[in-house]
């Protein structure tokens, strides 16, 4: 790494040397700083601002949100890691991705930069129907971060030329990702997916989904399953244990989590809904089960005053491992097409019946898709700032939800996956079986090989 | 001299290039542009379909030994010029009927399929194939339903020939794009290509051999990576458009269906926006190194340790050849390369790298100002971009071009064609200028022929000793970015007068060393050896 160092830093001078413009205006001392000298204050407000784009965008469903937030987080990485030394691109570990545009050796890059033109990139093109005022935030947010972190940005320190040159590199890598992103199953899902996908017809049967009151709404992305994962070689390679078999019968075990769940709906505690509230993440509404997580991990590092690299890696791992997750629950859900709490309770238990506080969303129901996401959230999270720390959550503190101090990130998403079941819309078995899911998600994101 | 391969120490580098800023540069050559004087007239346009593609053919079809121009058009129909220049003089061309105004052309290579002498010519287009039959004295006709070429509505985007030992006819490469039913969501759409090879009757083509999986090829070549004597197909593959895609290289031998190298093989995944290939011994090893043309992340591929396994590694940034964005005209974004080509520029007895560049259309954050580059290579295996001092520093929108000597002075020329633009030519005028050029550094032009299918002994290798420093060339039809060329050899011998040259012909037999006059053109009969060639 030194003699690298060294070459890096004569390269830059033979820049200096070479170029008539440079000679003409000489710029202040290049200095190859590597990603670690700044700070994540970059990555701190692209993320903040995708967690209200997910909010505003139509179509931003919890596995879009998460795929989007997936490919953020690689970019990120992919962009700073040339600045990473003792860290590798990721390229040939992840499906489909055999290589990146890499950075010249001999032209020295500003991180902070190439952060901030990666993520704008990649922002601008996953919400690329965001409303007009929010391309507006996009292109305002890229020209103002450089303003807004000095520290990381100091004209002093750092050459026009320099500026351009780490713009493009972000750009660029954040075209080449979105080539690849493009082909995996879940691009503009809104749109020709959408399309193509709406004449899904779900398989009838006994035990099987159907769709849902109030609003009885088709399948919601019902090939999600098919999509390739970022790690997970498929989605078959996470299953989820086997649920239950269907029984409407009394004392059979599924009989019993479906019982439960209409007598704890149906009696919940201040405190039981207080949870079912706050873990629901709707869509449209809040920055969805991912964002809500990401939004957690934001606020550490921010807290821990983590630098651009170590955000980088937190965001691509933690990130990743969350749209595995949907992936992985999405397949499970379309393959066992198990029905709701609602339809199997209005079938056996109370014709009448409803969930009350929650409308229940319109796919099938093993595994929760939150429990699945939570597990694997946490367990990426604890892996990267300790099962044991406490945290406090300040994702719905603007609805006057928060802020919530959590013993650890287990006890959070637990209180995730059982938050459904308190919400009337998932068994219990549904919760307890996404978090191996979630669990195998995030076990081989973490066996993921970031350092050389 | 102060040695380049790596620069290992800063000090070293610094030393090295500081030498090259004090004027220690290559023998550059100049060029003037003589597009209007040249009577070349033609523009390369049309909506998405036509953002790749733009394509030349440079061949001799009236055997006076100057080549001919086809350039394609796009939506406009492409033409082909007679060229009527003088040698040595001004390049002219005239614009003729041939048969071969067609419109929706995207790429063209020359080849004579049937061995008669006269070059056919294989045209891509967006939609049906062409292939069409010289007649000699610059006539054709379509040959499709003659040589049995399948019909297809694809987008058809590269090319390339081999000739596998035994055939008569040669084995056709073509690549295609995107699915066109789906301009809505094209990702993940490649079409397939496919193989044309040999029916039993030695006469016409069998049916299509697909080339599964495909990934949006835009330039194919088949070149013999490893001197086995038997070509593979490498092509360039644009990630842009692929799942799962990747550069690719086919072992093609004869009498079996081709087979993807794989990384069992040793062959490393790679995923570029390729767009074209040229080939060339570059270090003198025996073996091609290949340049692969891309957005920004252009690639110099060198076989890694032995030629028993297909295994590259990137050698573009070690020499100089990373041409990933403007070098003047103070665009600083990346750049979009497309046509590369390997040919010596200035004579020296060293091989440069010619790549014409231009933005897809208007992309914000890829160069609109695209330079072409000319890279000079220097002994030590470094490249020098020149494009500017050599006058060749085009900011339109490149795509498709070829060097080749258009008034037989044994000086490259150039022409470039260029999207929604039109296509340019410039003259190469030596170390001097338009009204009086200046030689540059000696040279020797020559033919290969051989009886049976493969007159043209496309697929041999040239080895030529520069005083003790061997230079060699492999004979291809295909790579670059749709343009193809097929005529005289050309290479530079820097100081040398009499050149000892020998020949490896198609699948493996060495021909004796002979020895040539430099300046001169020759035509080398496997047969029947070395004659001088004079113009009519």
């Amino acid at each position: 790494m030194k003699i690298r160092t060294i070459v890096l830093a004569a390269a830059a001078t033979l820049a200096t040397l070479q170029s008539p413009a440079v000679l003409a205006q000489p710029g202040p001392a290049v200095l190859a700083k590597p990603a670690s000298a700044y700070s994540s204050g970059v990555v701190y407000d692209w993320f903040y601002l995708a967690f209200q784009l997910i909010q505003q965008t139509p179509g931003f469903s919890p596995p879009v949100a998460a795929r989007a937030l997936g490919y953020m987080g690689l970019t990120l990485y992919e962009s700073v890691v040339p600045g990473m030394p003792g860290y590798q691109s990721l390229a040939g570990q992840i499906n489909e991705l055999s290589s990146l545009p890499w950075a010249q050796p001999d032209e020295p890059l500003h991180w902070p930069t190439v952060a901030n033109a990666s993520l704008a990139t990649m922002t601008r093109m996953m919400f690329s129907n965001a409303s007009a005022e929010n391309k507006a935030r996009i292109d305002t947010l890229e020209r103002s971060l450089p303003l807004k972190y000095t520290q990381d940005f100091d004209p002093n320190s750092v050459t026009a030329e320099i500026t351009n040159r780490s713009e493009t590199f972000g750009k660029l890598m954040g075209m080449a990702i979105m080539t690849w992103a493009r082909t995996d199953g879940g691009h503009e899902a809104w749109g020709p997916i959408r399309r193509h996908q709406q004449n899904y017809v779900p398989p009838s049967g006994t035990g099987k989904w159907s769709a849902t009151p109030p609003a009885f709404a088709p399948a919601l992305l019902p090939y999600w399953g098919k999509n390739r994962p970022f790690v997970m070689k498929t989605a078959d390679d996470c299953p989820a244990p086997p649920p239950p078999a269907y029984s409407e019968e009394q004392g059979t075990a599924f009989y019993k989590d479906g019982l439960e769940v209409y007598q704890i709906a149906n009696a919940a505690t201040q405190e039981q809904r207080q949870f079912a509230l706050y873990w629901a993440d709707d869509a449209g509404k809040t920055p969805t089960p991912a964002g809500h997580w990401a939004y957690v991990a934001n606020d550490l590092l921010r807290a821990k005053k983590a630098d651009l690299g170590s955000a980088a890696e937190v965001f691509a791992r933690l990130n990743m491992a969350m749209s595995d997750a949907f992936v992985a629950a999405w397949n499970t859900k379309y393959k066992l097409n198990v029905l709701r709490p609602v339809t199997y309770i209005q079938l056996v238990i109370d014709s009448n019946w409803t969930p009350s506080l929650l409308p229940t969303p319109p796919f099938p129901d093993y595994p929760s898709g939150h429990s699945v996401q939570s597990s694997a959230a946490a367990a990426i999270l604890g892996r990267e700032f300790g099962a044991t720390t406490a945290f406090v959550d300040n994702t719905h503190n603007d609805r006057g939800w928060g802020p919530r101090t959590f013993k650890n990130f287990k006890a959070a998403a637990d209180e995730a996956a059982a938050s459904r079941m308190y919400a009337g819309i998932h068994y219990r078995f549904a919760s307890d079986g996404g978090k191996p899911q979630g669990q195998c998600a995030a076990d081989k994101v973490l066996a993921l090989k970031f350092k050389r | 001299m102060v040695s380049k391969k790596i620069c290992y120490l800063a000090a070293a580098c610094l030393v090295q290039h500081a030498a090259l800023a004090a004027g220690a540069l290559p023998a550059t050559p100049r060029f003037v542009e003589e597009t209007e004087t040249a009577g070349l007239q033609s523009r390369f346009e049309g909506g998405d379909e036509f953002m790749v593609g733009g394509g030349t053919a440079v061949f001799d079809c009236d055997a006076d030994g100057l080549p001919e121009v086809y350039v394609t058009g796009g939506v406009n129909k492409a033409k082909f010029y007679r060229n009527q220049s003088k040698r040595g003089g001004p390049i002219k061309l005239q614009e003729q009927r041939s048969g071969l105004e067609l419109t929706n052309a995207t790429g063209a290579y020359p080849i004579d399929i049937d061995a008669d002498g006269n070059s056919d010519l294989v045209v891509l287009r967006v939609g049906e194939l062409e292939v069409f039959r010289g007649l000699g004295q610059c006539k054709f006709e379509r040959a499709n339903e003659r040589w049995n070429i399948p019909p297809s509505n694809d987008w058809h985007t590269a090319f390339s020939a081999t000739w596998e030992k035994g055939q008569t006819l040669p084995t056709l490469a073509f690549g295609s794009y995107y699915d066109r039913s789906r301009p809505d969501f094209p990702w993940g759409t490649c079409t397939p290509g496919f193989l044309l090879r040999p029916d039993a009757s030695g006469k016409a083509f069998a049916a299509p051999e697909k080339l599964t999986p495909s990934y949006c090829a835009l330039s194919m070549l088949f070149s013999d990576w490893n001197r086995s004597g038997q070509a593979s197909l490498r092509i360039a593959n644009d990630r842009e458009y692929y799942q799962g895609g990747q550069e690719q290289l086919w072992k093609v031998t004869p009498g079996t269906p081709a087979a993807l190298y794989t990384d069992k093989d040793g062959w490393k995944h790679l995923q570029v926006w390729g767009m074209g290939i040229a080939g060339h011994d570059i270090d003198g090893d025996g073996y091609p190194e290949y340049f692969i043309t891309s957005m920004a992340d252009n690639k110099f591929q060198k076989l890694e340790g032995d030629a028993s396994r297909p295994t590259y590694f990137d050698q573009a940034y070690k020499r100089g050849i990373t041409a990933h964005r403007p070098y003047v005209g103070g665009d600083f974004h990346p750049s979009t390369a497309w046509h590369a080509q390997f040919a010596d520029a200035n004579n020296d007895g060293w091989a440069d790298l010619f790549i014409v560049k231009g933005n897809v259309s208007t992309m914000p954050d890829f160069a609109i100002l695209d330079p072409n580059n000319l890279l000079l290579q220097e002994p030590d295996g470094h490249f020098t971009e020149v494009g500017q001092q050599a006058g060749v520093a085009s900011f339109k929108r490149g795509r498709g071009g070829m060097m080749a000597d258009l008034n037989g002075d044994g000086l490259l020329d150039m022409v470039v064609v260029n999207r929604q633009d039109k296509a340019q030519l410039w003259r190469h005028v030596g170390s001097g200028n338009a009204e009086k050029p200046a030689p540059m550094g000696r040279w020797v032009q020559f033919r290969l022929q051989q009886g049976g299918g493969n007159r043209d002994a496309i697929g041999a290798w040239v080895e030529v000793d520069l005083g003790g420093r061997m230079e060699r060339q492999e004979l291809s039809i295909g790579g670059g970015h749709a343009s193809g060329h097929l005529g005289w050899m050309h290479l530079g011998l820097g100081e040398t007068k009499d050149v000892k040259l020998r020949v490896q012909w198609p699948h493996g037999e060495w021909g004796p060393w002979l020895t040539m006059a430099a300046d001169a053109f020759y035509v080398i009969n496997r047969e029947t050896g070395v004659q001088a060639w004079k113009a009519p």
